[in-house]
């Protein structure tokens, strides 16, 4: 799986190469690059909440830039990208083929990531990641919002081009003897999140042009003045977004899936399961979009069929829940690193999906929308889940890319504070929504409570600005003077459970 | 594929499902009597903009940053923007609905004890949205 | 695939890795450096849907000015507890939000100093109430991109009619919470007939202005040095008038032509009477010549528009009745 090369490569040679070991590495490298960019923004924003006033942040100009770049960032330029690069790396090997199905689109694809970061970077706009009009039409200054609106055009683009790529290569590039029911479930989330991908992002496309025309005066779809209705806007772009946090959650869970089995040294549960589970999200994901819409002023009907279309996702996720457990249970479990990462992440991934349900419910809705509540709720999502799956395959990935393994002791340290982290930051900040703290604000008053709440949040933050540390010394030393790894099993997990293309039965 | 009987999994299935479905009935039941608005309420016209709230009863009195009410009485009130998106919020009734320009969107509450809260904005509007804030005074009933 | 480990298995050296990381480092610190050093421009314009909104503005187009020039000193105040916000003074106390009184004609120079915490930006406008309906040039920053504690700036407004203005902040809301000023404009002074250009009258007249210069450069003129016969010769017309005027350089530097109302405010050309301009100016021996319609009557003058020249004597007067 290493490529196996005499000599090394001269990096414009990786760079412009289109085979999906290169393209995957190109992935994770800018994936990470902006992992560590969004997460500086975060410390920032951690930092000037920890007391009412101005601490470190002059003005609330340049603090609503930040927390609209550190959401656009880490979504659009981290979890995606990151998992593109997993899937690149994986997904033809999985299906025991020698390339991805279009290997010069998917550079192509990988490529359009930089321009558009650097757009949205650039430009630095202030209307959060949602760009919600009429802010974002009559009152967002450009030529910020103009650059974000583009560099996102660009990026959802890419995101396409790869949902293509992963389709063709798992359904028509798999090896003739392989039948669909054999395909790893790695694989298939790969299947899973790039079919909603075709389907979601198109929409977003659109608003996004529509956007655009309206800020230059030429249409008026979102701008009362000119006629039009800034919920069309909401409902749009909820229709992508709900159905992309699958997208963003699935190929995580589906990485969970390649480690938990072979670090409990057991066979997945049940892989029929996690195929369901896998395509019933994928469909019942979009029939739930306005549940982020219930204070808009929609009526009692829409809320309660927006209610019951949550919920009823919520037994798809339950079944990865119980598929993990149920693996784990009686296995022979080797608590390394990327087991450490999985399984933490599933803790977290029920503790993100029962919060979920009180904001589900419409009246809980009420109290806890657009206050910290779900701020807390969906980073257990993306740092909880994503971010620690796609942490804890990492550092399972690192030994069969580099050929070199990382310093364990250093990743478990990592894990640990990590975890912490998240735990003091995001479960406070539940709490602290209940206490009716807004989303979105540079400064608070000085409640008692607000202010200890905020204050065990950035310690939180801070601890996890120490791990990732830790972590970036870790990747960069080992990759060049780790010890030289095993690749057949580098985690000496015996030798049944390493990567299954040698097997016959790639699913146990 | 899977030799092993997986009666634990449709068990645990069978019970997360009747769980949402409690947690559905419970929101659809409270989200209707929530949401009858009483037909003595006396109505308030709660204007937002960037990035000041201001308000007025039905009498004709205008309040700017201030809502003065009275103990025991229901309000609805009427909630208007006059240029982009904001949301009226009186957390500690749980009175929270957006102020959308171009639409006019209700939401009651009925206050039970005399004394002062905050009113805040819940939805992210520029600049000044963090400061975007009020006081709502409960009082006696003038008699 | 690979099953012989016993031979290092490289995708690349550290080394070049190690470049790699450097010269991505760089690329950052490069946009960083573009980023910051244009920090305010990336969020500096307002939609172009907002001017549009805006709408037909009766009062877009400034007026000339014609007559004096005050100016008015004026900084954003706000109360200890941010409710009551005015200029210069809070309610109850003297100066404050002063009221600017001009006739027509007249400009006003605003010296705008933010002294309070919060952020303000200024404007003057016709609406008796909001925001919006700035007259264009009275700005000063605006509510996207506000002048922070501290922070400082000019504009100017021409009277163009009588009646009442405001000057306002027009951060939303502020003028709400008070500040706001007004500008009482009265009739133009001076003069028989009112400040208003007469229609044409269909008489023209020809000029010729040539420019001249000492052989030591200290002294410039229009066709004759100063003592000599012809020297800066006042140039009177009728409003409604048609004028012709030909400038030719009789000199070896660079010259351009223009009348204006303030001999000193080279920038200000009025009634499109320029001839070439100080940034692409008539070299020596270049000729033009421009024909515009005389304005509403007053006192005006002709100069030469590179800045300076007019005050070494490039300036002659220019009247309309």
């Amino acid at each position: 799986m290493v490529l196996e090369l005499q000599k090394p490569r001269p990096i414009w040679q990786i760079m412009f190469s289109s085979h999906h070991t290169d393209v995957g590495l190109l992935y994770l490298i800018t994936s990470l690059a902006f992992l560590f960019l969004g997460g500086a923004l975060a410390l920032a924003i951690r930092a000037e909440l920890f007391l009412p006033g101005a601490q470190i942040i002059g003005d609330a100009m340049t603090f609503n830039r930040i927390f609209t770049v550190h959401g656009t960032t880490l979504i659009f330029l981290f979890i995606i990208p990151f998992a593109s690069a997993v899937g690149n790396y994986y997904v033809p090997i999985m299906v025991r083929y020698k390339d991805m199905a279009y290997p010069k689109l998917n550079a192509i694809a990988f490529w359009m990531i930089p321009p558009g970061g650097a757009l949205i970077w650039l430009g630095f706009a202030d209307f959060t990641w949602y760009a919600t009009p009429p802010y974002s039409i009559i009152s967002a200054p450009g030529p910020a919002a103009d650059m974000w609106i583009f560099g996102l055009k660009i990026l959802g683009i890419s995101s396409v081009l790869g949902a293509i790529n992963f389709i063709v290569t798992i359904l028509k590039c798999k090896h003739p003897d392989m039948s669909i029911g054999q395909v790893p479930l790695l694989a298939w989330s790969f299947l899973s999140s790039s079919l909603i991908i075709l389907v979601a992002i198109p929409t977003f496309a659109a608003a996004l042009l529509m956007l655009l025309t309206d800020r230059l005066g030429v249409s008026g779809f979102f701008n009362p003045a000119m006629g039009g209705d800034p919920i069309a806007y909401a409902h749009l772009f909820w229709f992508t977004f709900h159905p992309e946090v699958y997208v963003l959650v699935i190929p995580a869970i589906g990485m969970m899936y390649e480690i938990i089995p072979r670090f409990s040294r057991k066979p997945i549960y049940s892989y029929n399961s996690g195929i369901f589970a896998f395509v019933l999200l994928s469909i019942v994901g979009f029939s739930s979009w306005a549940h982020h819409m219930y204070a808009t002023g929609m009526s009692f009907t829409e809320k309660t069929v927006f209610m019951v279309g949550t919920l009823a996702a919520v037994p798809a996720s339950a079944m990865h829940v119980f598929n993990f457990i149920a693996t784990m249970w009686n296995g022979r479990i080797k608590f390394l690193t990327p087991m450490m990462w999985s399984v933490g992440g599933i803790a977290l991934f029920f503790s993100a999906g029962a919060g979920g349900v009180a904001n589900a419910a419409m009246p809980l809705d009420f109290t806890t929308h657009d206050t910290y509540w779900v701020v807390g709720h969906f980073h257990l999502f993306v740092m909880g889940t994503i971010a620690f799956g796609s942490i804890g395959f990492l550092y399972y990935m690192f030994p069969y890319v580099t050929g070199r393994m990382y310093n364990e002791t250093m990743g478990k340290v990592h894990f640990v504070m990590s975890f912490i982290g998240t735990v003091l930051v995001f479960f406070t900040q539940h709490v602290l929504g209940l206490y009716g703290m807004p989303r979105r604000i540079f400064d608070y008053p000085p409640i008692p409570e607000w202010i200890a709440m905020n204050q065990i949040a950035t310690v939180g933050a801070m601890i996890i600005g120490v791990s990732m540390a830790i972590f970036l010394i870790n990747m960069i030393y080992s990759s060049a003077k780790g010890k030289l790894a095993n690749t057949d099993d580098p985690f000496d997990l015996g030798g049944k459970y390493y990567y299954p293309f040698e097997a016959k039965n790639p699913s146990h | 594929m899977s030799g092993h009987s997986n009666w634990p999994e449709w068990i645990y299935i069978g019970v997360v499902i009747a769980l949402m479905v409690w947690v559905g009935a419970e929101a659809w039941e409270a989200e209707r009597l929530v949401e009858h608005v009483p037909a003595d309420a006396e109505t308030i016209i709660v204007t937002g903009q960037q990035w000041f709230w201001s308000f007025e009863h039905e009498d004709g009195t205008k309040e700017i940053g201030e809502l003065h009410v009275e103990v025991g009485k229901a309000y609805k009130f009427e909630i208007i923007s006059k240029d982009v998106n904001h949301a009226f919020n009186i957390h500690d009734y749980v009175v929270l609905m957006d102020a959308i320009p171009g639409r006019v969107n209700t939401v009651w509450f009925a206050p039970t004890e005399v004394g002062t809260h905050d009113i805040q904005c819940r939805e992210y509007c520029g600049l000044i949205h963090y400061n975007m804030r009020g006081t709502l005074i409960v009082e006696d009933p003038s008699t | 695939m690979s099953h012989d480990n016993s031979q290092t298995v490289y995708r690349t050296t550290p080394a070049r890795t190690g470049k790699m990381m450097v010269i991505m480092l760089g690329i950052c610190i490069a946009g960083g450096a573009i980023f910051f050093s244009m920090w305010d421009y990336w969020i500096s314009e307002p939609a172009p849907v907002v001017a549009m909104m805006a709408g037909s503005d009766d009062h877009a187009a400034p007026a000339a000015q014609t007559g004096q020039t005050l100016t008015q000193d004026l900084s954003f105040i706000e109360s200890s507890d941010f409710r009551t916000l005015a200029f210069n003074a809070l309610p109850g106390e003297p100066d404050n939000n002063p009221t600017v009184n001009m006739n027509v004609g007249d400009k006003v120079i605003f010296n705008l100093i933010n002294d309070g915490k919060s952020f303000h930006s200024f404007g003057v406008t016709k609406d008796a109430e909001g925001f919006g309906g700035i007259i264009p040039g009275s700005e000063v920053a605006s509510a996207s991109n506000p002048l922070k504690p501290g922070e400082s700036g000019s504009s100017e407004f021409v009277a163009g009619e009588e009646g009442t203005y405001y000057y306002i902040c027009t951060v939303p809301g502020h003028r709400d919470q008070g500040m706001v000023g007004e500008i009482i404009i009265g009739p133009a002074q001076g003069g028989v007939s009112p400040g208003v250009a007469a229609a044409p009258t269909g008489v023209s007249h020809d000029f010729t202005l040539d420019f001249v210069e000492s052989a030591d450069f200290r002294t410039l003129a229009f066709n004759a040095l100063p003592g000599e016969d012809g020297h800066n010769p006042d140039v009177k017309v009728n409003s409604g008038d048609e004028v012709t005027i030909t400038a030719n350089n009789l000199g070896k530097s660079f010259h351009s032509f223009g009348v204006v109302s303030n001999p000193e405010d080279f920038n200000n050309v009025i009634m499109d009477s320029a001839i070439a301009a100080a940034t692409n100016p008539l070299k020596p021996g270049e000729g033009g010549s421009v024909t515009f319609t005389a304005g509403a009557p007053g006192t005006y003058y002709y100069i030469c528009t590179v800045p300076g020249h007019a005050l070494q004597g490039m300036q002659g007067s220019f009247i309309i009745e």
